[in-house]
């Protein structure tokens, strides 16, 4: 998996592009350590380029949603297709953390 | 972890080394009384060894006449393990036998799937269906199983770099690292069973046990698969999907 992040006024867009798996520990870990030290408060995952995720990648997004809430901040999921988005309404995630289109 | 042989299913026209050394690979033919033909692909089901992930990232070494992926152990044992192994995989339609190591870099359950397409069709939403079924059973085997490595149970980055940290030292560890994965699968008409098993210390599973940001695997599977049972103490997990 590889991430870029673009930042605007009121909103940080991290696009996820490849596969999201349990190998991915590492990167997870800096992108939210950048995810809390960038200013903005809403956060916005674009899963539109993710092509794979795993329930390891899935215990990541949320372990990002819970690092965010304790930052005071909002975590987005958005854009998700094919099978990224199956294994999100699968695993209920939607209960969680905010998902959109 | 138990090997079982069922009566042969596929019987092995010839051996194919996957960037294995001359001398090693004219060793084991000689051991398993096969031909080495590198490099053809017109002959009858073909044992693949491999020796580390080096040659088995190409396409064309998950396509058939390919059955069966095995990486021999490098010890003066050698002969018998590879024998069993390669009885092992006759009984099956697709067999797979490598170390922890050679199986996490190879993204193993992309090339199962590869494999396994290239003889039965799937719709690409099956297929990525599938692929997440194998590759949480394969995980399981390595992560939990041969590494030892406890799921994240909290939601917290903390947990996280503990997961992150555990998974580094154990990976280089060289006697956990060693450890063997297996995946077997057997194709029917309409339908193939597939067994993943390791040689970790087994598992209870306690079902629904979905807390923090780990346990979803096995559900996620449950989602995918017709049905799933676990055998040896939960070090093996036996699922059958429909095609």
């Amino acid at each position: 998996m590889d991430y870029g992040i673009e930042q605007r006024d009121q909103e940080a867009a991290v696009r996820l592009r490849g596969r999201l798996t349990f190998n991915d520990h590492a990167k997870l870990r800096a992108l939210i350590g950048e995810m809390k030290q960038n200013k903005a408060k809403r956060q916005v995952l674009d899963l539109s380029s993710l092509e794979f995720v795993d329930s390891a990648g899935i215990g990541m997004l949320l372990i990002a949603r819970e690092e965010m809430v304790a930052a005071t901040k909002e975590l987005v999921l958005r854009g998700a297709v094919g099978q990224v988005k199956r294994v999100l309404t699968v695993a209920q995630i939607g209960k969680i953390v905010t998902i959109e289109d | 972890m138990v090997v079982q042989t069922p009566p042969p299913r596929t019987r092995f026209a010839a051996l194919h080394g996957l960037a294995m050394a001359d001398d090693r690979l004219a060793r084991c033919a000689t051991w398993l009384g096969l031909p080495s033909r590198r490099g053809k692909r017109d002959s009858g089901p073909t044992l693949a060894l491999l020796d580390g992930p080096q040659g088995a990232t190409e396409a064309a070494a998950w396509l058939p006449p390919i059955t069966a992926w095995i990486e021999p152990t490098a010890g003066d044992d050698a002969q018998p393990s590879l024998t069993l192994l390669t009885t092992r995989a006759g009984s099956v339609d697709l067999y797979i036998n490598v170390t922890t190591q050679t199986a996490n870099n190879l993204h193993l359950a992309e090339r199962i799937l590869n494999a396994l397409a290239a003889r039965h069709p799937l719709p690409q939403d099956r297929r990525e269906d599938l692929e997440l079924a194998l590759h949480e059973a394969i995980s399981n085997a390595l992560v939990h199983g041969n590494l030892e490595v406890a799921g994240m149970k909290e939601l917290s980055a903390a947990e996280l770099e503990r997961f992150s940290r555990d998974l580094v030292q154990q990976m280089a560890n060289p006697i956990l690292s060693q450890r063997r994965l297996e995946v077997a699968v057997t194709l029917e008409a309409t339908a193939m069973a597939v067994e993943v098993a390791d040689e970790g210390n087994g598992f209870q599973p306690t079902p629904m046990d979905c807390h923090g940001a780990s346990g979803r695997g096995l559900n996620l599977i449950a989602t995918v698969a017709d049905s799933i049972e676990l055998q040896d103490g939960g070090r093996r997990i036996r699922m059958r999907f429909a095609l």
